[in-house]
């Protein structure tokens, strides 16, 4: 799968993020300090700028002391029993506007889904996966800014909150209620929905196969002993397995289509049992990937093959370059007990870009070689080929006991990883002008897998904070503008979300086509984007203009949610991977955060307002 | 000792603005004002006048932009001050999707009082009002009638020191009218204090004890109902069974007094009393017509 961040470890990323030391400010802790501090004296200055046009000074002054001093401990007396009738009140709202029509909406969707999810996909867990996971995300935000952006403008519309502020209720519970109102009321929806994936996608992956009796064949070993039969099942979903059967009657068949069966005897009869490995949890160990080049000099990065995506580069075949993951913190609990008890091994998955200078024969796919290295002492294992198919997993157990390059024993364990537990896996391409292409990500060491169910609902999880996040943003929008405009405000804030990296992009003017006003004088004129501009007086404002929305921008850019990542967590569970317990920490982190901020920031509008006016 | 003052307001005055913060209006002009413990204090004036901007500014549902609002000791924008506080507005605004326990339980519940003493309450509350019928119904299937006294039992969930009624009895039928000043009078009777501003003179007239009459956002008349509506130069005599013969003697006596007799009639009851006395004689006896009957038992 893509990952084109890596995912640092929880207080990593709060305490220092990128940066080596806490005290370098790129840790989470210090970017929100910044922006809570940034936010309270742009409100604070702002607020008394306009109190001082219409009141004076003086008055200004104790608007501004009373909105804080009287504001702070208003806020500290919010009641979760004022809280809770608010939200019951909002859910029940909720309810009664009929909010489980989107219910039938997603009922119907996947009703027909069907039709469109093409079922001869190679990976149909990924397909049928991704696709629930995106519909539900996608009509759950929908539904959660409908709800929260236009509930309280309504109240301000009908005057219901008048019988309300009169009672003693302060503007955080107002607030508050809501956000836990439309919450619990979305959290049941994305509950409902959540079960309805799981058995849609659970019955729609479901099938079997019968044996293709024509198709088996004894297998015998060289002195004629019988060591079962091979053969194949049924085609049946646009697919078919090959067979391999032990003497007993039991086999397997083998993987197709990203799932197994297992084969068990019925009397004479060969059953064939329902799929398994559809639905997979991995997780991985992941290294540092480094290259090298065609003479085998180490770099940073492997060569372009000219894609404009630059998160993987290739290493070049029948040459000296290679990519190389070195992995931390191998130890014997990284290795795996063989099934039969036979001894132990090390279960590394790679996945493999294949770029072809020439056709070649495309069934085949391209060969490529796997070693393991001791970083230290250079000992390793003997080449390992394989094929590689593009972007297919393909798995690799090494048995403890290798043989080494020199044709020595060695055991990965005593040779291969170093006292302070590294090693490395070195990749090569063996076809002259083939190419394999890698990210970090690409490699890895295979952890005990986890519930594939669990991983689902961490997917789930994940949506059910993107739902939190716009429901905080929509209900506070609401607190200063009309229900529309409410709902465009928090539509923008999710496009600029979902769309930080490229608005972070523009706003550092690194964007082709320069700043926003450049941009439009391009569109304007049909100029390219590339042509630079002759040198002029209104070329000079023109850029003057960009350079302060870009700044702005950058500011904004610091608030805006990275919706992007969290759209990424549920790309884990469509590939197969589990949602690392570090990431989702995370998120739970930056949620509570805008709820937070949001919340704070909707108190203070609500109570500023004048609830009769 | 001096009467306890419930609202204070010094100076108090509002002006409305634009968005860019031009004057639109100035609904209120420097309102000084008390309204005491206990009595049930009346604001009157035409539309416009600034009768509800001045009850909007006592909830601290406006801010003043001069002045100040003192209401049970505390400035008007102090919401703590809304514990011991009972508003009924000009309409309901009420959740039309909830039924009247739910909404008097969602009211109850934003106040501390115990599950024990809401449930208690909105019992009392829903009798009080009489809508134990309609208790289970939506209040969007509620008639105008029905959704004032649901208005004013949520004012009272709370069992409020101060009440403010805002037109109390705009949209109720003339039995309605009747009970909801019957009720008006009965909370005075508790100890409560009620302020109420409304353009129906009749019911002012009929419960207030002290009225304030705004014109134009300034307060043009202040004081005691029966003291403001005394006729100092005007005797009026009522008595039954009156003779022509001393109906006579009597325009003789003014005459020698050297008074004026300004009237000497039979006098005509009020619609309002016809109307009551009809209906509850229809209900008495339902069927038959009672026009007339009414009319001469009680003016005769």
């Amino acid at each position: 799968m893509v990952l084109e961040k890596e995912v640092l470890p929880f207080f990593t990323w709060l305490l220092r993020g990128e940066g080596a030391t806490f005290a370098d400010g790129e840790g989470a802790l210090v970017l929100f300090a910044i922006v809570v501090a940034t936010v309270f004296v742009l409100a604070l200055v702002g607020g008394f700028l306009v109190s001082l046009v219409r009141h004076g000074p003086i008055r200004a002054g104790e608007i501004a002391y009373n909105t804080i001093v009287g504001g702070v401990g208003e806020l500290l007396r919010t009641s979760f029993r004022r809280v809770a009738a608010l939200a019951a009140v909002a859910a029940k709202e909720s309810v009664r506007r009929r909010v489980w029509v989107a219910l039938v909406v997603f009922g119907l969707i996947l009703l027909f889904a069907s039709w469109y999810l093409k079922a001869n996909n190679t990976q149909p867990a990924r397909l049928y996966l991704s696709f629930v996971l995106t519909a539900t995300t996608y009509l759950i935000l929908l539904l959660s800014l409908l709800l929260a952006a236009f509930s309280l403008p309504a109240d301000f519309r009908t005057k219901t909150l008048y019988t309300i502020v009169t009672k003693p209720v302060r503007a955080g519970d107002i607030v508050l209620g809501r956000m836990l109102g439309f919450t619990l009321v979305g959290t049941v929806l994305l509950a409902i929905m959540g079960l309805g994936s799981w058995v849609f996608v659970n019955g729609s992956l479901a099938h079997t196969h019968r044996v293709d009796i024509e198709s088996l064949e004894a297998l015998r070993s060289p002195d004629g002993e019988s060591l079962g039969q091979r053969g194949l099942t049924s085609y049946d979903v646009y697919h078919k397995h090959d067979l391999t059967i032990d003497t007993d009657g039991s086999g397997v068949a083998e993987g197709a289509h990203s799932h197994t069966h297992q084969v068990t005897q019925n009397g004479d009869r060969l059953e064939i049992g329902p799929a398994e490995g559809f639905l997979r949890a991995r997780v991985p160990q992941r290294g540092k990937l480094r290259f090298y080049d065609r003479k085998g000099v180490e770099t940073a990065r492997g060569i372009s093959v000219g894609n404009e995506w630059a998160y993987r580069s290739f290493i070049q075949g029948a040459t000296q370059a290679a990519a190389v993951w070195t992995f931390e913190g191998v130890s014997k609990s990284s290795l795996v007990e063989y099934a039969d008890g036979g001894g132990e091994y090390l279960p590394v998955e790679l996945i493999v870009r294949v770029y072809r200078s020439y056709k070649g024969e495309i069934e085949r796919g391209i060969q490529g070689s796997i070693q393991l290295r001791n970083p230290d002492t250079q000992v390793k294992t003997n080449l390992r080929t394989f094929y590689a198919k593009d972007a297919t997993i393909d798995s690799f157990d090494f048995a403890n006991e290798q043989t080494s390059t020199d044709q020595l024993p060695i055991t990965i364990l005593e040779d291969l990883v170093t006292p302070d537990g590294r090693l490395e896996v070195i990749v090569q391409a063996l076809d002259r002008n083939q190419y394999f292409g890698f990210a970090q990500a690409d490699c890895y060491l295979r952890r005990p897998e986890g519930s594939p169910l669990w991983n689902f609902i961490k997917g789930y999880l994940s949506i059910w904070m993107q739902m939190v996040i716009v429901i905080a943003v929509a209900v506070t929008a609401s607190t200063f503008l009309k229900g529309p405009i409410a709902m465009l405000f928090t539509v923008a804030f999710l496009v600029l979300g979902l769309n930080r990296e490229f608005f972070v992009k523009i706003a550092q003017l690194e964007s082709y086509g320069g700043g926003p006003v450049e941009s439009a004088v391009r569109m304007v004129t049909g100029m390219n984007q590339m042509s630079p501009f002759d040198p002029s007086s209104a070329v000079s404002v023109m850029k003057g203009i960009d350079f302060v929305l870009a700044k702005m921008m950058l500011g904004l850019s610091y608030v805006l949610p990275d919706f992007s990542t969290f759209l990424g967590r549920v790309n884990f569970v469509a590939e197969g991977f589990s949602i690392p317990a570090d990431a989702l920490t995370r998120d739970l982190i930056v949620c509570l955060a805008y709820v937070v901020g949001a919340f704070v920031i909707g108190y203070f509008c609500l109570r500023a307002r004048e609830v009769a006016k | 000792m001096p009467a306890e003052a419930v609202i204070e307001t010094r100076a108090l005055s509002k002006i409305y603005r634009d968005f860019w913060g031009r004057q639109k209006v100035r609904a209120l002009k420097a309102l000084d004002l008390e309204v005491y413990k206990g009595e049930i204090f009346g604001l009157l004036g035409p539309n416009g006048s600034g009768k509800t901007t001045t009850i909007k500014l006592l909830l601290g549902l406006l801010f003043p932009t001069e002045g100040r609002a003192l209401v049970l000791g505390k400035d008007a924008t102090d919401v703590s001050k809304n514990e011991r506080i009972g508003y009924l507005p000009e309409e309901s605004y009420l959740y039309k999707f909830l039924n009247a326990e739910e909404t008097l339980d969602f009211y109850g519940r934003l106040f501390d009082i115990t599950p024990e003493v809401r449930k208690e309450r909105i019992e009392k509350l829903i009798k009080l009002v009489k809508i134990e019928r309609a208790r289970k119904r939506q209040l969007r299937e509620y008639s105008k009638g029905m959704t004032r006294r649901i208005g004013l039992a949520q004012a009272l969930i709370n069992d409020p020191d101060l009440i403010l009624l805002d037109e109390p009895t705009s949209g109720l039928d003339p039995i309605g009218t009747r009970e909801m000043k019957d009720m008006i009078l009965e909370l005075r009777d508790q100890g409560k204090t009620i302020v109420m501003c409304s353009h129906l003179l009749a019911d002012v007239q009929d419960v207030c004890d002290r009225i304030a009459i705004l014109h134009q956002g300034e307060l043009k008349e202040l004081g005691r109902v029966d003291s403001l509506l005394t006729v100092e130069d005007v005797t009026q005599i009522r008595a039954r069974n009156l003779t022509d013969a001393c109906q006579n003697e009597l325009r003789d006596v003014i005459a020698r007094h050297e008074g004026e007799l300004l009237e000497m009639a039979n006098p005509t009851t009020t619609l309002e009393d016809l109307f009551l006395s009809i209906v509850s004689d229809s209900e008495a006896r339902p069927g038959r017509r009672v026009v007339g009957t009414a009319a001469k038992a009680d003016g005769g």
